[in-house]
């Protein structure tokens, strides 16, 4: 059968599922009601150039039913929370639009935006999926509007943009600014700079000189002041709280070497330092502003999650639904939730059976089915029936709204190694200082000569510049933060190296770290008599993983594989499917599901399918999740390097240690709640060991934040990733060890470059302060203790190779 | 080469890259520079239609601004 794309989302389809339309000219095929919709009406508003602009890419089919839950975005509560009234009296509203792929996609949006009456700003964020849409409430209404996105495929969730991003958006538009003037200070100081040093050495003429001298000046007052200004901003701070930082040394520093440099411009004297005072400021500052990126990266994720979450509940109150918003539901509340709904409050069934996918609270793969009198939580997702439900919490008390507060006060306060470095940092600084001045003092008094002494005290600043300690740390991370993106492991924050290289414990999630995340089929049983198409056909039906798992085993398995036509499909809760095929009863399913209907069948593992036709069991099929490949060897490794490894996991007793034996783990902790997690974690850091954790969903997030370094594995859920301080992208144990390696040999490094620039600094000061050294040697000679440890960072590289 | 002329041809050259550096600084402030990927990709739609979109939006802004005037101004009588 040949396969041919859908004319609206361009997925590829077997040609017989596919609608043909032959109302619009030449015929049309459509994967759904959903799409042949959304083409008609691209059509009749003139919007075909989309599929142009699409350029042969795929996109979601629509999924949410247009007016489903649309009252809710024209309540009261709601529009005070989210709608904003600009100056003009206008509505503003920041929305998260969903099943956006590529620039069409947001190119078609905002058309039927600005196509709509009333509509008077609509942008849209191809990166964050953010969009902004003013419009005039005289004229039409949010709902309407969501209406309209819904309209053409795609779905928009409110949020509040007051949460965290305006703020983290400032702070990066700002320190880019800064940068940018900075960069664009030091380029043209650079060239000016190699005139003077050449001049210096060949001669020249003073009024030259001083044309030269003024440029630098004009250059390096704004790099000083409006760069440097955040140095000012962390001596002050640091000032009023009694404490020396790195900041203030580059502040006095910088400030110093910029004054002297006006006198001696001024007074035609001695020579200028404005481009040391331009470079200084610029390279740590860059330093800084990467640090701001990666902030504003984790917000962006944690403010999409939180917008799926759904902001009102069905309630039944006397006998009659109504839409409630979530902070208003009390305990005691019976709240109903329909298939495809994301519970968000916790609560007892009261009436009603349905399995419920709790991967993202448990990380356990198959769904759970939930009847009467048992507890459901929020977080978990209810897949295939109407249940009703009594509200055992409030909202604030639900499970799911503490991991998100947990989250966001976890976000704002992770560096804490770079205070202590600061604090090393800021002792030197102090000691610097007050040499300095001891300098100028004994200088003044001995020579009596308020230049001499200054020019001295210059010098020993600047050569005491702790520009290689303060190149030591980050250069060496920056190469090793290069060689561990080559190997596919992203450290998000520099600091994460060293925290990385000081561990001492590895805890590890099982589902999706050790073990593959989905189960595969371990032994199968298929009698000869058994239609395979049928039992591929019925296992098309269903989403399960279990089904799934069964599935790909016949992909894999058996030729020439075509899909049989069912009858009647019907999906039992949690248990299976039953359909009819020609004059056959067919069912698949697990065991209990046999058990319902008679149907005779032998015990296999816990994990298992089971296929009948006409009353008789045909195909059996136990399955498993089964460890990564490398990962057995991975962990004799990193055990070797003397990292104790323990598993956490949400899962029973017999498949925790299943898997631990499998993969040569002695340490198991079992049956835990993502808090439980994350109080182990605790456990460990209040021995004072660094730990470093490794998981994937959602269940981990919590445990995640709360390690010295938390690990999300590659295909992790997206609040996993942004919790995490290292990302392995290849999804593999072996990135996990190459972290490892990587993060102990750039903090070896960091160790040897520090000890260097210290030895630097000890032998030269006391030449400086003996006044053997004139500003211009101490400038080079700082930029040549900064190139050895730029060299030494950069042998990073070579020893991982060789490693290899 | 006399000092005057060092010093012309430096701050010209200096002062153009300064506009260059403003005219950055302008766009960063207001939000021009946001979205990478629109920046990247919204130039292949970058046309006549989109020239008339904004023009279309400006019009509606301003018909909506009158609206709001006039209603205003009955509302005391």
């Amino acid at each position: 059968m040949s396969k041919r794309r859908c004319d609206h989302c361009q997925l590829l389809y077997e040609e017989a599922v596919l609608l043909c339309d032959e109302t619009v000219g030449e015929p049309r095929f459509f994967c759904c009601k959903g799409c042949q919709g959304v083409y008609h009406l691209l059509q009749s508003e003139g919007l075909e150039s989309f599929y142009d602009k699409l350029g042969g890419q795929s996109i979601t089919p629509p999924e949410t039913p247009l007016a489903s839950g649309l009252e809710k975005f024209d309540l009261d509560k709601f529009k005070e929370r989210y709608i904003k009234v600009n100056d003009e009296g206008f509505c503003e509203i920041s929305l998260i639009i969903e099943g956006i792929h590529c620039a069409a996609c947001v190119w078609l949006n905002e058309k039927v935006l600005f196509q709509k009456e009333g509509v008077l700003e609509a942008s849209i964020n191809g990166t964050s999926h953010k969009a902004r849409i003013v419009w005039d409430s005289e004229a039409t209404s949010l709902s309407s509007i969501i209406q309209t996105i819904r309209a053409i495929g795609y779905n928009a969730h409110p949020y509040d943009p007051k949460l965290q991003e305006e703020h983290a958006n400032a702070a990066r538009r700002e320190y880019y600014s800064r940068l940018l003037v900075g960069v664009f200070a030091t380029m043209n100081i650079m060239w000016i700079a190699i005139a003077q040093y050449a001049g210096y050495f060949t001669g020249m003429r003073g009024d030259i000189k001083s044309v030269l001298n003024f440029a630098e000046f004009v250059l390096a007052t704004p790099a000083l002041f409006y760069t440097g200004w955040v140095y000012y901003r962390g001596a002050y701070y640091g000032f009023k709280h009694g404490y020396v930082s790195m900041d203030t040394l580059i502040a006095t520093g910088a400030s110093l070497a910029y004054g002297f440099s006006l006198y001696a411009m001024f007074s035609g004297n001695g020579e200028t330092y404005f481009d040391s005072v331009t470079m200084i400021v610029t390279f740590v500052f860059a330093g800084k502003y990467l640090e701001v990126l990666t902030k504003k990266r984790a917000v962006d994720t944690l403010d999409a999650m939180i917008g799926s979450l759904p902001t009102e509940v069905t309630v039944i109150r006397d006998g009659e639904k109504i839409l409630l918003h979530v902070e208003e539901v009390q305990a005691g509340d019976v709240i109903e939730v329909r298939p495809g709904e994301k519970v968000v409050i916790d609560g007892v069934v009261l009436s009603g059976e349905a399995s419920f996918d709790e991967s993202s609270l448990t990380g356990e793969s198959e769904p759970k089915l939930k009847g009467q009198k048992e507890a459901i939580l929020s977080g978990s997702i209810c897949l295939d029936s109407v249940v009703r439900y009594e509200a055992s919490a409030t909202h604030q008390g639900s499970i799911l709204s503490k991991i998100v507060t947990l989250l966001e006060v976890s976000m704002t306060k992770k560096p804490r190694i770079e205070q202590l470095a600061n604090s090393i940092a800021g002792k030197f600084s102090l000691v610097v200082l007050s040499i300095a001045l001891l300098t100028f003092i004994g200088w003044f008094i001995v020579s009596g000569s308020f230049e001499t002494a200054l020019v001295v005290a210059i010098s020993v600043i600047v050569i005491a510049c702790p520009c290689a300690l303060g190149l030591a740390t980050p250069v060496a991370t920056l190469v090793g933060l290069g060689v561990g993106a080559q190997k596919g492991v992203l450290f998000k924050e520099a600091s994460f190296l060293e925290n990385m290289a000081k561990s001492r414990v590895l805890l590890l999630d099982k589902t999706g770290t050790l073990t593959e995340g989905r189960p595969k089929v371990k032994e199968a049983w298929i009698d000869p008599a058994c239609e395979v198409d049928v039992l591929y056909a019925l296992l098309g039906t269903s989403s399960h993983p279990v089904s799934q798992g069964v599935r790909e085993y016949l992909e894999e398995h058996t030729l020439a594989l075509k899909e049989a036509t069912l009858l009647d499909v019907e999906v039992v809760e949690a248990k299976g499917v039953q359909a009819k095929w020609k004059e056959h009863a067919i069912a698949g399913g697990s065991g209990r599901l046999m058990e319902e209907l008679g149907i005779a069948h032998e015990r296999v593992g816990a994990t298992h399918y089971l296929f009948s036709c006409d009353g008789v069991v045909l195909a059996r099929f136990a399955l498993e999740d089964t460890p990564k490949k490398d990962a057995k060897a991975v962990l004799a490794h990193l055990q070797k390097m003397n990292i104790k490894v323990e598993m956490l996991t949400g899962d029973n007793e017999t498949a925790a240690w299943k898997v631990a034996r499998e993969v040569g783990i002695t340490q198991v902790r079992h049956s835990l709640f993502p808090h439980e997690k994350a109080a182990v974690v605790e456990e460990y850091q209040a021995k004072g060991v660094h730990v470093v954790m490794a998981g994937d969903g959602i269940n981990d997030t919590l445990a995640l934040s709360q390690a010295d370094i938390a690990i999300a594995m590659g295909e992790g859920a997206d609040v996993a990733v942004s919790a995490s301080d290292v990302v392995l992208l290849n999804d593999s144990l072996k990135s996990l060890e190459d972290a490892f390696l990587v993060s102990r040999k750039t903090y070896r490094t960091i160790k040897q470059n520090i000890g260097f620039s210290l030895l630097y600094n000890v032998t030269t000061v006391p030449l400086a302060v003996l006044g053997f050294v004139n500003p211009m040697i101490a400038a080079i000679s700082m930029s040549l203790s900064s190139l050895v440890v730029i060299g030494n960072a950069m042998r990073i590289r070579t020893m991982l190779k060789k490693g290899k | 080469m006399s000092g005057g002329l060092v010093m012309v041809m430096v701050s010209v050259s200096i002062g153009l890259g300064a506009v260059a550096l403003l005219a950055l600084l302008w766009g960063l402030r207001t939000g021009q520079f946001d979205d990478q990927s629109k920046f990247i990709n919204a130039v292949h739609f970058d046309d006549e239609e989109a020239l008339r979109d904004a023009a279309m939006m400006e019009q509606k802004r301003k018909e909506a601004q009158e609206r709001r005037k006039n209603s205003g101004k009955k509302m005391p009588e």
